[in-house]
């Protein structure tokens, strides 16, 4: 049975590739204790030729036991939690948990053959044994166990060995010297806090402290009878001491080398990189800026030509909205690496064609920036010419990666058609042929579709998968209009097709399938499994360490358990983070097409199927879709206490998704409790959010002139109102916002409705009706059906035939998808409509009239909208006075004057913004 | 002003001998050959001065400190300081009045004499460990500094010798001097309690400066100068730090003559120029014949494209002085400039022969080539003088500048950007960085490189020129910022005189004829003043005369028309055209535009 044969197989290729390029490990003294521990785990067989039955090596007491060395091993050279390689304590303390077995016999060997390698001959003679390990014996057959020299293992020892044997004498002094440090570190027994948090900014702290500790104990060590040193600074970075007298540390021409900053290998820093770069993208708040800065710095420090090291400054920056620090170091990456360490990092060395290289990616990361910091004009020069290069370099994936970043860029940013048509003179769009100019939106479909087609002859599946979604993005808000249509027969029909962005949805999950073709989302062990199992083994000692009163049996497997995240995912998360947006873009669909069952299904599934691979801005978006769907059919309360959850999670300072539906919540209770100065103090929040560039924002600014019109028309300032929404209209025509359009006619409809001119506001709520038809947005639709009606109502009793017609068209969709809100007022203008028609008669039918109203006062009281509530009470004193109930009369108008004073005298203001 | 030179002899003599006795060469250097600079007096009065002891001792410092040893002595010292140290204020030099600073009293070591003298023979055979060792518990101060100076040298070497050994697959490993800290350590003790001199306080500034303390490098260095201002290293030393202007102004220093030296040399590294030049001019009113300024003159000079007079003192410095290579690279880069291969191959010979194994003499050889078009040896004298001194700056700015003649743009950049993390002031390699991209057409990517290069230098013309020619190009076709940055090189002295042209054409383009007709105008006069002729010359004219002709000046047009006819070509006929159509229009005859037509 080979030992460990085969384990890792692409890895061991990619990792030989590296040393066939001349990139040899570099020997350290804790590469040379694994070396020791791979040698106890697989020693040379003996001599002479098998003999006795394949037994265990001798410390090991099972083959469990022997196994878990084994893991032990392949975890120490797979790791990448750090970039320092672990100082001696801390293999000996992991290395206790795994030889509890064996009363620490694996640690007194180690530390005793290390401390026994006192001149290079030693060093020498240690590599001379290692050989042996990987020679099979004469004679033996493929059961004996032995390491195959292929495995894992084997390749990092013949590496080490192969390291040694190039090595000059200089470099063995050096080992020498560093080998001395290694073992002098952990003799003193300075107490290594142990932390859990993944913050290397703590390690780091930590590991600076152990040197102090080092070196105090060496300079106790060469300078007996001093008097005692003391520290002059607190910070690790001056190592102020002051002695008294000085001259004998002449005496010992000590090497006054701190604990050897050893880097691991070139896999391991790669994949630790990596693994920052994942979690800077995920969650940039757990990354303090400075202090991951500080960081990569002494990375680079270490080193140099690992340029890649850059790359992470650059996106530490980024996320940080550094702008100057994240231009000067997009720079300074492509200026020494050429591109060439790749931009897209998850395999450098494989996949060449997939390395963009070069230049345009430069361009590509320098647009991304651009559109990132909110400059589409810029964004879109760098994108033009990342074009223009890559055709020129024949970079076809690069291209078609620019093609989406460009269309990301024109669905992101409002792009008014009138200004600014696409990369000045070198027109994208009027590079398929057609003489005239195209519109905006027409020029995002054909890029669109053009990186569609190439991700698609490429196989970049990711790509793919992004480029769906971008299209039923499109599609959702978008009517595809032939892009010529030949005289005026052509027939074209105006409606989007929520058929094309469910099968572009769908098409987008087939990444999850297909991933493996792309070489960018290839699943590869990166490391992050092993790294979870030794931080669960050092978890485990810790606990071991803490409370030795434990029995020794209890422990023996409490390690071997492994944490339900540890376990190797056979999705990488980039795959996962894309299949886990078309969720939820499903139900963003659904919300504008109006199935709030679907909405919450959608996010529900978001949230907990994708979460771990989600980065913290979508998943908390995903977050304020339930809690918006809890606040529209639970009401506020339950809303806000999920928020409060939600915010714990999430701080709203640094998630701007939180912040933006808190102040969403808080500005629909003000306007319905009558809080109107809060109201309006929170529209000017609102305003203040989005930035002062012009196309930037689109969408907070409408909100936030939506919101600041119907705060004026809860204020009863009409023409205020009016003109407000006016302009909002123009301007979401001039960025082609339609969705947006059939709003703000709803709410103008509103505004002339309850400015009592029905006639006014008939047309808008008709406009708005044939937009919600034209874009699928069933439940706008009805609700304009709704004021449509209640329009009618308002010019008098003769059309309440009509307006009851229309409001019973209305009421499937409402009460099957809508908000306790909209149920509420749909039952008004119900009971309004029974009561203004002269044909009926209440005493007949007092249910048709009182079902409906008692309904509303229900669903009202849970939103504590006073001013409906209100008028529902009013409705019911009415009802109640002509069937001649006097007692109920006066409960409801009772109600109703309770309501209208909370209404006219608001309580509580102070509270109003706590929740 | 005998008195003055006088005074300066004395203290620049004691400043070479003491500096010398610490192992600081490179100071004592400086200060002998300033010492040798000083203008001779007039009156011929040397015997005099001979006669006093204190003059005699630049002759033979060796054997005089033997001397000085073994009497014991402090006589010689004692008769010393009335002559050099004492009171007596310096004599203003170009009308500002120095402090006068007292020449410190040596160490009198009578104790631990023979030890150090021991200790500094190891030090000049570079044994510089043992050199410490000798000198454990001596704490005397002149002792603790070599002992310390010692240690740091050592460390230092090293450090050079591990930044080999370790040099890794990631680049090099961080080898760091294992000195420091205990240097640091103990410095800073001697500091606090007062027990340090001021070269113990030079050595505490680089000490600092290597640990990346640098303010408080800058506050002990300025210590180190103001109470002993003659070490020109630790002045060196306090000028790499001084990386802006508002740091330097900002320097608390002692206002003696030395400071003048620093200033200029700090304002040259800042460009500066004319400031540099000024104060330099002044000071060689005193040290008339001293290498060093002349050296830094020329240098200035060159910096401000003044390359003929540079040029005559680097050859009456090589004249006087045929083993010099301090700052011949700056002079080969000037015959680089003026392309005189001979001279640059007679230099290159030079210095190859005085020492050829100096950052500076590769370089040279390196630019000899690359003038003669030989790029690929050029690169690898460049690399030579990189392996030599990994920091020296113009060598990759000039290796990218040859790389780029190779069309290996990756390389040329990574050597740019080498240069600008080593100086971030670098504008050329800036420069550079962004004419590869451009080149590379990417003018866009390229703007970034030029908006730093010129707000490095915002007035170099050169440097508007390329970003405007960016923002010109094809592919941006950004036609307003153009004519932005076109003016603004038109208005720091475009000397090549593409600005005033290309504002013309852009204008023209645009349809803004008025503006256009004042630049064509403006470059006209130019051209006549610079007395040259051609495309550009006729293309100005041409304009000019039809919109004089359109505006109806019709005199103007005419003379240009007449200038026109000197040329031959097709504006020929043109001028001719227009020439009949303005008789025509004068003579009262209705126009025909004809000519109109013609165009």
């Amino acid at each position: 049975m080979n030992v460990f044969a085969g384990v890792g197989g692409g890895a061991v290729g990619k990792e030989a590739a590296s040393v066939g390029g001349g990139a040899l490990l570099e020997l350290t003294p804790h590469k040379l204790a694994v070396c020791h521990l791979v040698q106890i785990f697989a020693p040379p067989p003996p001599p002479q030729a098998v003999v006795a039955a394949p037994a265990l090596p001798f410390p090991f007491e099972s083959v469990a036991h022997h196994n878990r060395l084994g893991l032990f091993l392949f975890a120490l050279t797979r790791s990448c939690e750090d970039f320092l390689e672990p100082p001696l304590e801390e293999l000996l303390r992991q290395l206790k948990a795994v030889d509890s077995l064996v009363n620490g016999w694996l640690c007194q060997q180690l530390t005793s053959t290390l401390s026994a390698l006192n001149s290079p001959d030693d060093l020498f003679n240690f590599f001379d044994k290692l050989r042996g390990v990987l020679s099979a014996p004469e004679g033996a057959n493929v059961e004996d166990e032995f390491l195959d020299p292929n495995s894992q293992l084997g390749v990092f020892l013949r590496c080490c060995i192969l390291s040694f044997n190039t090595m000059a004498f200089e470099g063995v002094c050096h080992l020498l010297a560093n080998l001395v440090e290694y073992c002098n570190s952990s003799e003193t027994s300075y107490d290594f806090a142990e932390d859990e948090a993944f913050n290397s900014e703590i390690e780091m702290s930590n590991f600076m402290d152990a040197n102090i500790h080092v070196r105090d104990a060496i300079f106790d060590k060469y300078s007996k009878g001093y008097a005692p040193e003391s520290h002059m600074g607190e910070d690790s970075s001056s190592l102020v001491h002051a002695p008294t007298s000085l001259h004998d540390f002449d005496e010992a021409i000590f090497k006054a080398e701190d604990n050897p900053d050893c880097l691991r290998s070139r896999w391991q820093l790669e994949a630790y990189l990596n693994q920052q770069a994942d979690i800077l993208e995920k969650d940039p708040s757990l990354v303090p800026l400075n202090s991951f800065n500080a960081t990569m710095s002494q990375l680079q420090a270490l080193a140099p030509e690992l340029h890649r090291v850059q790359f992470l400054q650059y996106l530490n920056a980024l996320t940080h909205d550094d702008y100057i620090a994240a231009l000067d170091n997009l720079h300074r990456y492509f200026d020494y690496s050429a591109g060439m360490q790749g931009i897209f990092s998850r395999s450098s060395s494989s996949f060449q064609d997939i390395i963009v290289g070069k230049y345009e990616s430069a361009l590509l990361c320098l647009g991304n920036l651009h559109c990132y910091f909110g400059h589409p004009k810029k964004a879109l020069e760098a994108f033009t010419e990342a074009v223009r290069v890559s055709q020129m370099n024949n970079d076809d994936s690069c291209l078609a990666y620019i093609l989406g970043a460009i269309s990301n860029l024109l669905s992101k940013i409002g792009m008014s058609s009138t200004i600014g048509t696409i990369g000045s003179p070198y027109s994208l769009g009027n590079n398929i042929g057609l003489g005239t100019p195209l519109s905006i939106q027409q020029q995002l479909l054909v890029l669109l579709k053009r990186s569609l087609k190439r991700a698609d002859t490429l196989k970049l599946t990711s790509l793919l998968s992004f480029d769906h979604l971008s299209l039923a993005k499109f599609d959702l808000k978008h009517v595809q209009r032939p892009l010529v249509s030949f005289g005026p027969n052509a027939y074209t029909k105006l409606r989007t097709c929520p058929a094309d962005v469910c099968k572009n949805l769908r098409l987008s999950s087939h990444v999850l399938t297909d991933f493996g073709v792309d070489g960018l989302s290839a699943s590869s062990d990166n490391g992050s499994f092993s790294t979870s199992w030794l931080r669960n083994l050092s978890a485990a000692s810790n606990s071991w360490c803490s409370s030795s009163t434990k029995s020794r049996k209890v422990l023996t497997n409490d390690f071997d358990s492994f944490h339900f995240h540890a376990q190797p995912s056979p999705i990488p998360a980039a795959v996962l983070q894309l299949a886990g947006s078309a969720y939820l873009l499903r139900a963003t669909a659904w919300e504008h097409y109006g199935s709030a069952p679907m909405v919450r299904m959608n996010s529900l599934v978001y949230a907990t199927c994708f979460a771990d691979a989600a980065s913290s801005s979508e998943l908390s978006l995903a977050y304020v879709k339930l809690i918006q769907h809890l606040a529209a059919f639970k009401g506020y309360s339950a809303a806000f206490s999920a928020l409060k959850l939600a915010e714990e999670k999430f701080p709203s300072t640094a998630n701007s998704h939180i912040q933006l539906l808190k102040m969403q919540l808080l500005h629909e209770r003000a306007l319905h409790r009558g809080q109107l100065k809060i109201a309006q103090q929170i529209c000017d929040e609102f305003g203040v959010l989005s930035s002062s560039v012009s196309g930037v924002d689109i969408e907070l600014k409408t909100e936030a002139s939506l919101r600041h019109a119907r705060t004026l028309l809860a204020a009863k300032q009409f023409s205020q109102a009016a003109n407000v929404a006016n302009s909002l209209f123009s301007t979401c025509y001039k960025y082609n916002m339609q969705v947006e359009n059939a709003n703000v006619l709803l709410l103008l409809a509103e505004i002339h409705k309850n400015s009592d001119n029905a006639v006014l506001g008939l047309p808008y709520a008709l406009a708005s009706q044939s937009f919600c038809k034209s874009f699928n947005l069933d439940l706008l639709e009805a609700s304009a059906t709704l004021t449509l009606a209640e329009l009618w109502l308002a010019l008098g009793s003769t059309h309440a035939k009509r307006a009851l017609s229309l409001a019973c068209q209305s009421l499937p969709m409402i009460l099957g998808h809508g908000g306790i809100e909209l149920r509420a007022r749909a039952h008004i203008v119900l009971a309004k409509c029974h009561l203004s028609d002269p044909k009926f008669k209440v005493t007949e039918d007092p249910c048709s009239v009182l079902d409906p109203l008692n309904q509303a006062v229900e669903d009202l009281q849970v939103l504590e909208y006073h001013e409906m509530a209100a008028e529902a009470y009013y409705l019911k004193a009415l009802v109640y006075n002509n069937l001649g109930k006097l007692d109920e009369r006066e409960e409801a108008a009772a109600s109703f004057k309770e309501h209208t004073i909370a209404l006219e005298n608001p309580y509580n203001e102070a509270d109003s913004l706590a929740y | 002003m005998a008195s003055t030179k006088e005074t300066y002899r004395v203290e620049l003599r004691a400043a070479a001998r003491q500096l010398g006795e610490r192992g600081l060469y490179s100071a004592a250097k400086w200060a002998a050959e300033l010492l040798v600079g000083i203008e001779p007096d007039a009156t011929p009065a040397p015997s005099a001065a001979m006669d006093t002891p204190s003059s005699s001792g630049s002759a033979a410092s060796g054997g005089r400190l033997l001397h000085l040893h073994r009497s014991g002595g402090s006589s010689f010292r004692r008769r010393l300081r009335p002559g050099g140290g004492a009171s007596e204020a310096g004599t203003p030099l170009g009308g500002v009045s120095y402090v006068s600073t007292p020449i410190p009293d040596d160490d009198a070591f009578d104790v631990g004499a023979d030890k150090y003298l021991l200790a500094k023979t190891y030090f000049d055979c570079r044994e510089y460990r043992r050199a410490a060792h000798v000198l454990r518990g001596q704490a005397g101060r002149k002792a603790v500094f070599l002992r310390c100076y010692a240690l740091y040298t050592a460390g230092e070497k090293r450090k050079e010798e591990e930044t080999i050994e370790l040099e890794g697959s990631m680049g090099k490993s961080n080898a760091v001097n294992q000195e420091l800290v205990a240097l640091e350590r103990e410095l800073s003790t001697h500091r606090r309690t007062g027990a340090i001199d001021s070269f113990g306080l030079y050595l505490y500034g680089i000490v600092l400066r290597d640990k990346d303390c640098e303010g408080l490098a800058r506050t002990v260095l300025v210590e180190s100068v103001n109470s002993y201002p003659w070490n020109w290293s630790a002045w060196l030393e306090l000028q790499s730090l001084c990386t802006s202007s508002d740091i330097l102004n900002n320097l608390n220093l002692k206002n003696h003559w030395m400071k003048d030296f620093f200033l200029a040399s700090a304002h040259l590294e800042l460009k500066m120029h004319e400031e540099a030049l000024k104060r330099y001019e002044r000071l060689m009113r005193v040290f008339r014949c001293s290498d060093y300024i002349q050296a830094q003159i020329a240098t200035v000079q060159y910096s401000m494209r003044d390359l003929d007079e540079a040029d005559m003192i680097f050859e009456e410095l090589l004249r006087t002085d045929p083993f010099h290579v301090d700052s011949m690279d700056v002079y080969s880069n000037l015959l680089y400039a003026k392309e005189s291969s001979t001279a640059l191959s007679f230099l290159a010979h030079r210095v190859f022969l005085t020492d050829k194994y100096r950052p500076e003499s590769c370089c040279i050889i390196a630019n000899y080539y690359s003038l003669k078009g030989q790029h690929e040896k050029s690169v690898l004298y460049f690399q030579r003088a990189l392996k030599l001194n990994r920091k020296y700056l113009s060598a990759w700015t000039l290796m990218g500048h040859e790389f780029v003649e190779l069309k290996n743009t990756p390389a040329a950049i990574d050597a740019y950007r080498r240069a600008v993390d080593i100086n971030p002031r670098d504008y050329r390699a800036w420069y550079g960085l962004g004419q590869i991209y451009e080149m590379m057409g990417m003018p866009f990517y390229a703007l970034y490189y030029f908006c730093k290069s010129s707000y490095l230098q915002p007035n170099d013309a050169r440097l508007w020129n390329a970003m405007a020619q960016c923002y010109e190009s094809d592919q941006l076709q950004m036609i307003e910022e153009a004519i932005k940055c076109y003016e603004r090189s038109a208005n720091s002295n475009d000397t090549e005189g593409i600005a005033l042209h290309q504002l013309a054409k852009l204008h023209s383009m645009l349809g803004q004829s008025e503006e256009a007709a004042f630049y064509y105008k403006k470059d006209l006069e130019r051209i006549e003043a610079e007395e040259r002729q051609g495309q550009n010359f006729v293309e100005a004219l041409l304009f000019l005369a039809k919109y004089c002709k359109n505006i109806g000046r019709f005199e103007e047009a005419e003379l240009y028309c007449t200038k026109l006819l000197d040329y031959t070509g097709p504006e020929k006929e043109t001028a001719k055209n227009i020439l009949q159509g303005l008789k025509r229009a004068q003579s009262g005859y209705p126009s025909m535009d004809i000519d109109d037509f013609a165009m």
